[in-house]
């Protein structure tokens, strides 16, 4: 048995508008829930990987302060960083702010923007990918 | 007064299915997959306009969205944002 309303389609509503309230919740309120690939089993290693910054094959570019390649010496680039950094330190300063070593804070700052654009198959990838794992 | 400038990839770095209220999301630069509540893929969708504050993204959201009347309201994008920060899906600019 069906009333006046229950059959209708919601689409026949009155529909002057497609926003809706979106609900932003409390500051303490959790949105992201990151689900740990197999990668999650190797993590063994996570702290001492190692990120080149540069990957080698490219070193012969500076690292803007964006992160992006640029050609060498160009003005504001910063030259490649003479020793691959360990991902404990790629952590500290990626979670927390903290300096790569042997950097100033406009370096560390380009080499981190560089670490954060590495893409699957580029050295140092699967040591980026491993820290972002929760609770690592 | 401008807060730090947030970024995300293109949404053409991600994949995205909607299920129940929720979203999931295949973040393929980092071979990751997501599980979002609103309003972070809001936020997501926000940012393809390109970089943005707070405040910014806040504008950018009320264009296609009512907002709680909440004068903490950047506060809690802000927090929002750094999560999303932590699940590697925006970074600083």
């Amino acid at each position: 048995m069906n009333g006046p309303d229950q059959d209708r389609p919601e689409e026949e509503g009155p529909a002057p508008t497609r926003r809706h309230l979106l609900m932003l919740g409390a500051v303490s309120a959790s949105a992201v829930v990151t689900i740990r690939p197999a990668l999650a089993n190797t993590l063994g290693s996570v702290l001492t990987c190692e990120i080149p910054v540069p990957d080698r094959s490219l070193s012969a570019n500076y690292i803007a302060s964006d992160g992006s390649l640029v050609p060498a010496d160009t003005p504001g680039a910063f030259p490649p960083a003479p020793m691959p950094f360990k991902g404990e330190d790629v952590k500290a300063a990626l979670r927390y702010g903290r300096t790569l070593p042997g950097t100033d804070y406009a370096q560390s700052r380009a080499y981190t923007n560089y670490i954060r654009r590495l893409q699957r198959g580029m050295s140092g990838f699967t040591c980026y990918a491993s820290l972002q794992m929760p609770q690592r | 007064m401008t807060g730090p400038l947030y970024r995300a990839d293109p949404p053409t770095m991600r994949l995205a299915v909607e299920a129940e209220g929720l979203t999931l999301l295949y973040h393929r630069p980092s071979g990751m997959t997501h599980v979002l509540g609103p309003p972070a893929p809001e936020l997501l969708t926000a940012l393809a306009e390109g970089p943005a504050d707070a405040a910014e993204i806040v504008r950018r959201l009320r264009q296609h969205h009512d907002l709680q009347d909440d004068a903490g309201i950047e506060a809690v994008v802000a927090a929002r944002l750094d999560e999303l920060e932590a699940a590697g899906l925006v970074s600083r600019a």
